[in-house]
């Protein structure tokens, strides 16, 4: 039977019905069309299926949408604002970070929850704080050198 | 990836928990961070027709420690334990598996419960929770009880846990004078790896330069469950700390465990493993007791 769940997703508000057994990143990419939100494993190991839950980086392929609810999520559709990109995503961009993408919504969620709370961030701290994104295009040198580059 | 189809509960206390679970026996599954049982289910390894989500339940989600002892509710999660001052203090070995646990995404889900629950001999949290003594409390509807962690795991994902039950509270006095406990885990890489080896010590000295009066040593990834190492710790009882007695123990326990063959690594490296890090963990322990 479907449950009514309430989401906030990047400050809207949506109600929605969803089957026990479907996954918070089901929902936003097959539900809402949120498709920025990508899925490689659906295990937990890749990260490219990350979004921010109350503040929190996670994994959305391994949060139950009836979990999320009255939660409230930010997809990285949520991070361009009226005065553009968001400084992460710029950084990206300028920097060669981004090659076929699919990992970068993950990256930049999981960097920009790391810069929230730590706005110089150590090179170690970086690594450490996307330890759970991986990318097999860039590396990861260039993914670095963006995020540090934010606030310098 | 299609997860199997369930009811989903989400109870708002432990008594209305605890009743679902009363009701619905081995049907039933508590899930709380969903990072090891989500990933069971979509494998279709466990197809539990009830699911009961224990992660809204605003009781099991506090930290005590009140009384010169820690409870911690078992739906903390691991960020939260690699992050607090409080448990940073006296139990520093735990903020240790903690911080080694997963990835920083997955840290935010996982809870100190699941980490239990789950039973994996490779798992972070379990060795220091079994040197610190710690205990787990489990409660059903028609009452609870208090399990020691040396008596809690009966095998690879199994655990004293009964269907009708559900872990609440992990509890563990605060360790004496004079003691330190250290906790290191080796895996291919840093992150989102399964442990190869992993190991906890604790000791408590006499005093300042005076000999071993307590040491625990407890082994991850060498048999069905976490084991202690007791050769290893009889020997370093009534004996000074030094270097070279570490290395005895780390010999000693190497002897204790009877690692398999698998593709993460041979049972002779596994074995080698465990003496090297009884030993450094040993000498974290002891740093630790002497105050440095
Ligand atoms: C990519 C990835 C990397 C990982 N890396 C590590 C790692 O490095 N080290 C490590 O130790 N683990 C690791 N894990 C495993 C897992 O994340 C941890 O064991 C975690 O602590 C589980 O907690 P959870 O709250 O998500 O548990 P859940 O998945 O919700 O539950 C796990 C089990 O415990 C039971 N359970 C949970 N809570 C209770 C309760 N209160 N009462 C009774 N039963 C309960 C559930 O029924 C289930 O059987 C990893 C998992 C993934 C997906
Ligand atoms: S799709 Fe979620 S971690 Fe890979
Ligand atoms: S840019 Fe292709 S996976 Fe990272």
């Amino acid at each position: 039977m479907k449950k009514l769940i309430q989401l906030t997703i990047n400050d809207k508000e949506f109600e929605i019905a969803v089957d026990p057994n479907q996954t918070l990143g089901d929902v936003l990419r097959y539900q809402l069309g949120l498709t920025g939100t990508k899925k490689g494993c659906e295990m937990g190991d890749c990260g490219s299926c990350t979004v921010i839950m109350d503040g929190k980086p996670v994994n959305s392929c391994l949060v139950l949408a009836v979990q999320a609810n009255r939660r409230k999520i930010t997809t990285v559709e949520g991070l361009e604002n009226e005065n553009g990109l968001h400084p992460v995503q710029k950084a990206m961009m300028e920097k060669g970070a981004i090659q076929c993408g699919f990992c970068s919504s993950g990256m930049i969620l999981s960097a920009k929850s790391l810069l929230d709370k730590n706005p110089k961030p150590t090179e170690g701290e970086i690594r450490s704080a996307i330890s759970g994104n991986l990318c097999r295009c860039t590396g990861y040198q260039k993914i670095v050198e963006a995020v540090k580059s934010v606030n310098e | 990836m299609l997860l199997p189809k369930f009811d989903f509960h989400e109870p708002a206390t432990v008594t209305e928990a605890c009743q679902i679970m009363a009701e619905y026996g081995v049907k039933a599954k508590v899930i709380a961070g969903g990072t090891d049982l989500m990933v069971n289910m979509k494998k279709k390894l466990v197809s539990p027709e009830q699911l009961v989500s224990v992660s809204r339940i605003e009781e099991l989600k506090k930290i005590d420690t009140a009384g010169n002892m820690l409870k911690i509710g078992s739906c903390f999660t691991v960020a939260d334990i690699a992050a607090s001052e409080q448990i940073g203090k006296k139990w520093k070995a735990l903020c240790s598996g903690a911080k080694a646990l997963g990835s920083p995404l997955i840290r935010n889900l996982a809870t100190i419960g699941g980490n239990l629950g789950s039973a994996r001999p490779a798992a972070d949290l379990p060795p220091s929770l079994m040197v610190y003594g710690a205990k787990v409390v489990l409660k059903k509807k028609s009452g609870e009880r208090v399990v020691a962690m040396d008596k809690f795991f009966r095998g690879p994902g199994l655990t004293e846990i009964t269907p009708d039950e559900i872990l609440t509270e992990i509890q563990m006095d605060a360790p004496p004078a004079y003691s330190g406990a250290g906790y290191i885990n080796l895996g291919i890489r840093q992150a989102q790896d399964c442990n190869l080896v992993n190991v906890a010590s604790f000791i408590t000295l006499e005093g300042p330069g005076g000999v071993i009066k307590t040491a625990r040593i407890v082994m991850g990834c060498v048999g069905p469950t976490h084991l202690r190492a007791p050769s290893a710790e009889k020997l370093l009882v009534g004996e000074k700390p030094t270097e070279a007695i570490f290395a005895k123990a780390g010999q000693a326990a190497a002897g204790d465990c009877s690692p398999i063959n698998d593709f993460r690594g041979s049972a002779e490296y596994k074995k080698a493993m465990v003496g090297v890090l009884t030993k450094r963990t040993l000498g974290i322990a002891y740093k630790e007791a002497m105050g440095q």
